[in-house]
C-alpha cells in the first residue's frame, strides 16, 4: 500500500482482493459473456463508455464485468486502459449533421424537416416492473414470417429520413436565432493532455461535459434550474438524436479521408430564450450536447450547460463547477481515497486540539484565526 | 462484374469485413510465396473523435475510439488497414488485401468481390434496420 503514513496488511489486502475475485468469478450463476453485457446492458455500457472518453463496446463490457456493475469503477478502469494506448490519428472533424439516426425527436416543433423518430425508447408508455419467471419465448415461425413480410413491405430509407434536416436550420431559416458564428477555427483544446482551468476555451468545456459522470452532470443542471444560481432559464428541447457518425481519418499514402468505422453518439440541442439587457431578445440561442453511446439525460443536460455557461459562465462559479467538478474519476477518486488509512493526518488533528486546549487551560490566549474566502484560486 | 472501388472506399469495405473472411483471403494472397514484409506491426491504439459543433461551428474533441492498424509490403507495393476494435489479426490481413490490390496482383478480383460482399451485406443490414424503425416514424396532434 503506498499511500500515507501506514504499512503493511499485504496478507489481508490479497485476501480482499482474492473475495472479490472468487466470488465474482465463480458466484453460483451463469457467466455472463462479454456479448451478453453489450446485448443486455447496453445502456450501462454505453455511460461507461462515455464517461470514460473510450469507445469500444467490448472493452467496456469487460470493464462492466470487472466492476461488478459499478459503472464508476468500470470507467476508471477503462480510462486506465486507454492511458496505455498510444494515440493513433486525430480524426477529421465530422459534421454531426451526417449522422444516420436510430432515434430523432424535435419536441418544440411537430413538423421539423424530416420525421420524428421514436426509435427504440418506452418514453411514452408506462412501466411497471416485470419479473418473468425464466427467458422469454423465442419468436413463432408466424411471427417471423410477419416479421419478414414487413420487412419487405417497408420503402427504401430516402436520405431525408437517414440523416434529416436539423431543427436548428429551420429557426436559422427564419432567423430565430443568434448568429454567434465568427468563421474561427481555434484548435480544439485536449483535456486528456492538459487540464482544462478556467477561463477555458469552449471546446475544453464541451469536453469535459462530454465525459462527465451523467449524474453530476444532471444534477448540476438541475441545481442551475432550481438552485441558488438560476443559469438555466427556459427549458425547451430544441432536438434530441441518437445515431451513427462516421470516424474518418487521413490515408496515410493517398492523403484521402477514409471511413474507418463508425460509432453511436447522442446528440441534444436546447434552446434559451435570450432575455439579458445586452443579449438580442428578438432571437433565441442555442445550447449544444454530444456524447458517446445512447445517453439521453446527459446529451440533454449537456446542451442546457452549454447555452447557460456561455451566458453566465464567468460571472458566476458555473465554467469553474463544469471544469472540475463533474469528471467522475476526479470526484469519485477523492471521495474513495477517505477510505484509506489517514492515522497520522486524524493524530495530527488530535494532537492540534489537545495543543490548544493545554494552551486554553495555561491561560494563553488562542491565536486569532482568519475565515477563509469563499471561493479558492484554481491551480 | 465487379465494381471497381477507389482505394479509401475499398479500405473502409475491409474495414467493415468480418475477421474470418479477411484472414482467409489474406492467406490465399500470399499463399505463392510473395515476399511479405510487415512495416508497421499491428499496433492497437486510439483514434480521438474531432467533433465541429453546428451550433458556432467549432472543433471539439468527443472523446477515443479504439482501433488498430498496421501496413504491409506485399511484392513491393505497400497496403495500410485500420478498423474500429483490437484485432490484430484481422487488421494485418486487410493491409495485406490492400497490398494485394495496389500491386495488381492475381486475387485482386478476389478483394473487391469480397467487398461487394460487405457492401450488400451493408445494404442488408440497413434495410432490416429501418424495416424496425420505420413503424415509430410519429406524428403527434396538436391540441388545440
Amino acid at each position: 500500500m503506498g499511500y500515507s503514513g501506514a504499512r503493511g496488511g499485504l496478507e489481508a489486502i490479497l485476501a480482499a482482493e482474492d473475495l472479490v475475485r472468487r466470488k465474482r468469478d465463480h458466484a453460483p450463476a451463469p457467466w455472463a459473456s462479454t456479448e451478453q453485457i453489450t446485448a443486455r446492458f447496453r445502456l450501462a455500457v454505453d455511460r461507461v463508455m462515455g464517461e470514460a472518453g473510450l469507445y469500444d463496446e467490448p472493452t467496456a463490457a469487460a470493464a462492466f464485468r470487472q466492476a461488478e456493475g459499478d459503472t464508476l469503477e468500470a470507467s476508471h478502469l477503462l480510462r486506465a486502459q486507454r492511458s496505455t494506448l498510444p494515440r493513433l490519428a486525430v480524426s477529421e472533424a465530422v459534421d454531426p449533421g451526417e449522422m444516420t439516426v436510430l432515434r430523432r425527436i424535435v419536441p418544440a416543433f411537430r413538423e421539423p424537416d424530416g420525421p420524428q423518430l421514436l426509435g427504440r425508447t418506452s418514453d411514452y408508455t408506462g412501466r411497471l416492473l416485470e419479473r418473468p419467471e425464466g427467458p422469454p419465448e423465442p419468436p413463432t415461425e408466424e411471427s417471423a414470417r410477419t416479421e419478414v413480410t414487413e420487412v419487405t413491405e417497408v420503402p427504401e430509407r430516402t436520405e431525408e429520413q437517414r440523416s434529416p434536416r436539423r431543427f436548428l436550420d429551420l429557426l436559422r431559416k427564419l432567423d430565430l436565432v443568434s448568429e454567434g458564428r465568427t468563421g474561427d477555427d481555434p484548435e480544439p483544446h485536449d483535456i486528456t493532455r492538459k487540464p482544462a482551468r478556467p477561463p477555458a476555451d469552449r471546446s475544453a468545456v464541451l469536453a469535459a461535459m462530454a465525459r462527465a459522470e451523467s449524474g453530476a452532470l444532471v444534477a448540476l443542471w438541475y441545481r442551475s434550474v432550481l438552485g441558488p444560481d438560476g443559469d438555466v432559464h427556459e427549458i425547451t428541447l430544441g432536438e434530441l438524436r441518437h445515431g451513427r457518425l462516421p470516424l474518418r481519418v487521413r490515408h496515410p499514402h493517398t492523403g484521402n479521408p477514409v471511413t474507418v468505422g463508425e460509432f453511436r453518439v447522442t446528440e441534444a440541442e436546447a434552446i434559451e430564450d435570450l432575455d439579458g439587457a445586452d443579449e438580442d431578445r428578438t432571437r433565441f440561442d442555442i445550447g449544444y450536447g454530444l456524447c458517446f453511446g445512447h445517453n439521453e439525460r446527459k446529451a440533454i443536460a449537456m446542451a442546457n450547460l452549454d447555452i447557460a455557461n456561455r451566458r453566465f459562465g464567468r460571472s458566476g462559479p458555473l465554467e469553474q463547477l463544469l471544469l472540475l467538478t463533474v469528471d467522475g474519476l476526479d470526484s469519485g477518486g477523492f471521495l474513495e481515497h477517505l477510505k484509506l488509512p489517514h492515522y497520522v493526518t486524524f493524530r495530527s488533528m488530535v494532537e492540534r486540539k489537545q495543543a490548544m486546549r493545554a494552551a486554553a487551560e495555561a491561560g494563553e490566549d488562542l491565536p486569532a484565526r482568519a475565515a477563509e474566502p469563499t471561493g479558492k484560486d484554481c491551480r | 462484374m465487379t465494381h471497381v472501388w477507389s482505394r479509401e472506399r475499398r479500405c473502409a469495405l475491409l474495414a467493415e469485413a468480418e475477421r474470418a473472411e479477411l484472414i482467409e483471403l489474406a492467406d490465399a494472397c500470399i499463399a505463392d510465396g510473395a515476399e511479405v514484409r510487415v512495416l508497421v506491426a499491428p499496433e492497437v491504439g486510439c483514434v480521438t473523435a474531432q467533433v465541429r459543433e453546428p451550433v458556432l461551428a467549432q472543433r471539439f474533441l468527443l472523446g477515443d475510439v479504439l482501433a488498430c492498424r498496421a501496413e504491409v509490403e506485399v511484392a513491393g507495393h505497400r497496403g495500410w488497414a485500420m478498423r474500429l476494435g483490437d484485432d490484430r489479426a484481422a487488421v494485418l490481413a486487410a493491409a495485406v488485401l490492400d497490398a494485394e490490390v495496389q500491386s495488381g496482383r492475381p486475387r485482386t478480383a478476389d478483394v473487391d468481390r469480397l467487398c461487394e460482399r460487405v457492401a450488400r451485406r451493408r445494404e442488408r443490414q440497413e434495410s432490416q434496420e429501418w424495416a424496425e424503425l420505420a413503424p415509430t416514424v410519429v406524428e403527434f396532434e396538436e391540441l388545440t
